[in-house]
C-alpha cells in the first residue's frame, strides 16, 4: 500500500497552488523513496475526513496539516524516514521557531499577493484555480478563499490593495452623490486605480508598509540563510527547508500582473533567491510542471513527482458539496454544523485526546450549542415582541370581515372632523 | 354614501397607516438631529495626579495601586518592558472603551509631547521608552528576535486563546471574572458580552485553520516552550543580555500568567507542559521580583 499525498492541484507551474501542500510534497520527495508514495491532486478539502489540505492517506487513516504529517511519517517509517533526525538542540528550536515565522509572515504576504492584490487575484489566481477545480467546486472554492485570505490579512491594514473593493465603494459614493444632486453627472471622473499607481503615488503609506512587511520576512531568512546550503546547520535540508520551500517558491515562481512581493524578494534576498530556484529543481524536479501532469499522470516526463490520476468526482460527491454549501451559508445551520465539526473530531477514537479533555472539548461543542438555542431564542422573542407590539398600537388588526375596519376609520375619523371628542363617560353610561 | 375617489383616498389611507411610523417612536425622531457630542475626553481620574506617567492597563484597583502584574499577556508585556528598562510609572485600571485606539495599554506621559494626541498607544511604547531612557532596539541587534517573537505571537498566543476562551471551566473561573463581572452589573449584558469574548477568541483561531484542533494547538504550545527553553539556555536573560528587555517581557507575559495561582485556572494543560522547562520558570521568578 502505497502512502497517498493529497494536494491541491498545480498552478504557476508549481506542483500546487498552496504552501503547506507545496511544504508537504518537497518533504515526502526529500523523506521518502520514490516508489512508496503517490501524490494525488485531489483539490478537494472534503476528500479527507479532517476538511484540510495536505492530507495523506494510508488506507483508512487520514493525517492533515504539515506538522502532522512529517510526524506520521516518522512513525510509520519507525524514525528512519525523518529529515530533521540529527539535529541538536538548539537547531530543532531554531526549526520550531523558524517554521512558525515563515508560516505566519509568509502566510500573510502571500495571501496579499496572490489573493488581496485584485489584479493578481482575478488576472492569475482565480483562472489558475478555475483550470485545476471540477464543477462545481470552481464556482464555490475559490471566492471561500479569497474571502478567508482577506479576515487574515484585515489587520495589516492594506485592504487598499483590494483595488474591486475600493472600486464598488466609489461607484456606491459616487451614485449616492448623484441622487443626492450634489454632483452633475458629467462632472464625475471615474480614475482607475492601479496598484502600481497606488505604490507609488496615491498611497506612499502602502509602500512604506508593504517595504517594512517583506523586509521583515526576508531580511532574517537571507541572514540565517547565510552562504549555506540549506537553513540550519546541517548540509542536508530539514524539514524547515521544506516549509520555506513551500512559502517563499509561491512568493517568486509565479509570473502575476503585479509582481511586487516577486521583486521585494529578488531585490532584498538575492541569496534567498538562488537557493529557491535550487531547491525547487532538487524537490520538484527540472520540467515545468502543468496542470495536465497531475490529472493524466501518463503526459508527465518521467523525471517528474509520482502523479496519481484524482478519482473522478461522483454525482454524490456533487449532491453533497451543494448541500453543504448551502447549509453552510445559511444562518443556524452553519453553526450547527461547525459544532458538530469540532466534535465529530474530538469524540473519534483515534484524535490522540485523553478521555478528560475529550469530555471537555464535547462540553464545549454543546455549551456552544446551548449558545445558538439561545440566540435563536432571542430572535424568535424579538420578533413575537414586535408583532405584539404591531397589534398594540393597532398596525395589524385581525378583522373577521373585509369591511369592519374601514367602517371603524370612517367614524373614528367622523369624530375628529366635527371636532366633537368621544367623553369617556358617554362610553361607561353606554354600559 | 361612498363614491370612486373617496373609496381610494380610503384604500392609500389604510396603506400610510400600514406604513406610518408608531407615534411614540415619530415623537423621539422628530427631536433630530439629536445633539451631537465631542469626542469623549480620556477618564476622569486620570489627570488628577499628572506629575507621573500613567499607564492604562487591564488590572483591579487593589493590584493596581500595589502596582502588580496586570492580568492582560498585551499589557502584562509593556508594563513589565517599561519597568525592566526602568522608567517610573503608575498603574491605571482601565478597558478598552477607555482608549485612543480601542486596545490597551496606552501611556499618557508625564510630560506630554507637542501634538495632537498625548496617548501614545501600545506600539508607539518601545518608541518612546528608547526616546526618554535612551535603551537599545533589541530588534536590530539579533537576528534572531523577530523570529521567536512569531513564536510568541501565534503558537503560544493561539494555545493561551483557547485556554482562557473557550475551554468553559476556564471561561467561568477566570476570564468572566476578569474581564466581564467588573464592566457592568447588568446580567443581560454581562452576557451579550461574554458570548462576544468566546466568539472573537473562535474567529480568530478559525482564521488559520478549518477547525479548532486542541491537541494540535497544545502541542505546538509545547513546542514553542521548547524553543524558547533552548534559546534562553543557561543564560539569566533572552539572548544573553545582563538586563532583562522587551524579548524577556513578551515571554513573561505569558509564562506569568500561566504559572500564577491567583488567576484561578480549572484546566492548566500549559502550566504542565511549560514546568517541563525549568529554566523559563526560573526565569519568570527571576523577573517577578521586579514587582
Amino acid at each position: 500500500m502505497k502512502l497517498q499525498l493529497h494536494v491541491w492541484g498545480p498552478a504557476f507551474s508549481l506542483p500546487s497552488i498552496e504552501a503547506q501542500c507545496l511544504a508537504a510534497i518537497s518533504y515526502c520527495s526529500l523523506a521518502l523513496p520514490k516508489d512508496s508514495w503517490e501524490l494525488v491532486a485531489s483539490s478537494d478539502p472534503s476528500v479527507s475526513p479532517t476538511g484540510e489540505l495536505p492530507a495523506l492517506q494510508n488506507g483508512s487513516i487520514w493525517v492533515s496539516r504539515f506538522r502532522n504529517i512529517v510526524d506520521y511519517i516518522r512513525k510509520y517509517s519507525n524514525g528512519e524516514w525523518d529529515l530533521d533526525r540529527d539535529l541538536d538542540e538548539s537547531d530543532r528550536a531554531d526549526n520550531t521557531a523558524f517554521s512558525s515565522f515563515v508560516e505566519s509572515r509568509g502566510q500573510a504576504l502571500i495571501d496579499l499577493s496572490l489573493y488581496v492584490t485584485s489584479q493578481n487575484y482575478y488576472g492569475n489566481t482565480s483562472p489558475a484555480y478555475g483550470s485545476l477545480l471540477q464543477w462545481p467546486n470552481q464556482w464555490i472554492l475559490p471566492p471561500k478563499l479569497h474571502s478567508a485570505a482577506k479576515t487574515r490579512t484585515e489587520h495589516l491594514g492594506l485592504s487598499s490593495l483590494d483595488l474591486q473593493a475600493m472600486e464598488d465603494q466609489r461607484q456606491r459614493e459616487h451614485s449616492a452623490a448623484v441622487a443626492a444632486g450634489h454632483i452633475p453627472r458629467n462632472f464625475i471622473q471615474q480614475p482607475r486605480e492601479t496598484v502600481s499607481g497606488l505604490l507609488g503615488r496615491t498611497s506612499q503609506q502602502n509602500h512604506f508598509r508593504i517595504d517594512a512587511l517583506t523586509g521583515e520576512f526576508f531580511e532574517p531568512l537571507e541572514a540565517m540563510l547565510g552562504q549555506k546550503s540549506s537553513l540550519l546547520a546541517a548540509s542536508t535540508p530539514s524539514s524547515l527547508d521544506c516549509v520555506a520551500l513551500g512559502y517563499l517558491s509561491l512568493a517568486l515562481i509565479p509570473d502575476l500582473t503585479q509582481p511586487w512581493l516577486r521583486d521585494a524578494m529578488r531585490a532584498k534576498a538575492p541569496r534567498l533567491s538562488a537557493y529557491t530556484e535550487r531547491m525547487r529543481t532538487s524537490c520538484f524536479g527540472e520540467t515545468r510542471i502543468e496542470a495536465v501532469h497531475a490529472f493524466s499522470p501518463e503526459s508527465a516526463p518521467p523525471s517528474s513527482l509520482p502523479w496519481r490520476a484524482p478519482g473522478r468526482i461522483s454525482v454524490t460527491a456533487v449532491g453533497t458539496t451543494l448541500l453543504s454549501t448551502l447549509a453552510d451559508s445559511t444562518p443556524f445551520l452553519s453553526e450547527i454544523r461547525r459544532n458538530n465539526r469540532l466534535k465529530q473530531e474530538v469524540e473519534s477514537v483515534d484524535s490522540g485526546l485523553s478521555p478528560r479533555e475529550r469530555a471537555a472539548v464535547s462540553m464545549y461543542a454543546d455549551a456552544s450549542k446551548k449558545d445558538m438555542y439561545v440566540s435563536v431564542a432571542a430572535v424568535v422573542g424579538g420578533v413575537a415582541a414586535l408583532v405584539g407590539y404591531m397589534f398594540h398600537a393597532g398596525l395589524i388588526a385581525i378583522s373577521s370581515g373585509e369591511d369592519e375596519p374601514e367602517e371603524e376609520e370612517e367614524e373614528f375619523s367622523d369624530y375628529l372632523d366635527s371636532g366633537e371628542q368621544p367623553k369617556v363617560a358617554d362610553f361607561l353610561s353606554g354600559l | 354614501m361612498a363614491s370612486g375617489p373617496n373609496e381610494g383616498a380610503q384604500a392609500s389611507n389604510n396603506l400610510r397607516s400600514f406604513f406610518t411610523v408608531p407615534l411614540p417612536i415619530k415623537r423621539l425622531f422628530d427631536k433630530f438631529p439629536l445633539t451631537t457630542y465631542p469626542a469623549n475626553d480620556l477618564p476622569q481620574r486620570s489627570p488628577s495626579r499628572r506629575h507621573d506617567n500613567q499607564l492604562f492597563v487591564f488590572s483591579d484597583p487593589t493590584n493596581a495601586r500595589r502596582g502588580r502584574p496586570s492580568y492582560n499577556p498585551q499589557c502584562l508585556k509593556w508594563q513589565a518592558y517599561l519597568k525592566f528598562v526602568g522608567i517610573d510609572f503608575e498603574i491605571t485600571p482601565s478597558n478598552n472603551h477607555a482608549s485612543p485606539t480601542g486596545a490597551l495599554p496606552f501611556l499618557l506621559p508625564a510630560v506630554p509631547a507637542a501634538g495632537a494626541s498625548n496617548a501614545i498607544p501600545s506600539h508607539k511604547l518601545q518608541k518612546w521608552a528608547i526616546e526618554q531612557v535612551h535603551c537599545e532596539e533589541e530588534q536590530q541587534l539579533h537576528l534572531r528576535f523577530e523570529v521567536y517573537a512569531a513564536l510568541i505571537d501565534s503558537r503560544i498566543r493561539n494555545a493561551w486563546l483557547y485556554m482562557l476562551y473557550l475551554d468553559s471551566e476556564n471561561f467561568d473561573a477566570v476570564a468572566r471574572r476578569l474581564y466581564v463581572t467588573p464592566s457592568t452589573t447588568n446580567s443581560l449584558v454581562r452576557a451579550a458580552l461574554a458570548l462576544e469574548l468566546q466568539q472573537a477568541a473562535r474567529d480568530e483561531l478559525l482564521k488559520t485553520s478549518q477547525y479548532i484542533d486542541v491537541a494540535d494547538l497544545e502541542a505546538n504550545a509545547g513546542d514553542a516552550f521548547a524553543a524558547l527553553s533552548a534559546l534562553l539556555g543557561e543564560d539569566d536573560h533572552f539572548f544573553g543580555r545582563s538586563d532583562p528587555g522587551l524579548f524577556d517581557a513578551s515571554v513573561f507575559a505569558y509564562t506569568h500568567l500561566i504559572l500564577e495561582e491567583g488567576m484561578g485556572w480549572k484546566q492548566n494543560r500549559l502550566a504542565q507542559l511549560l514546568r517541563e522547562h525549568t529554566n523559563l520558570v526560573q526565569h519568570r521568578e527571576r523577573l517577578l521580583r521586579f514587582f
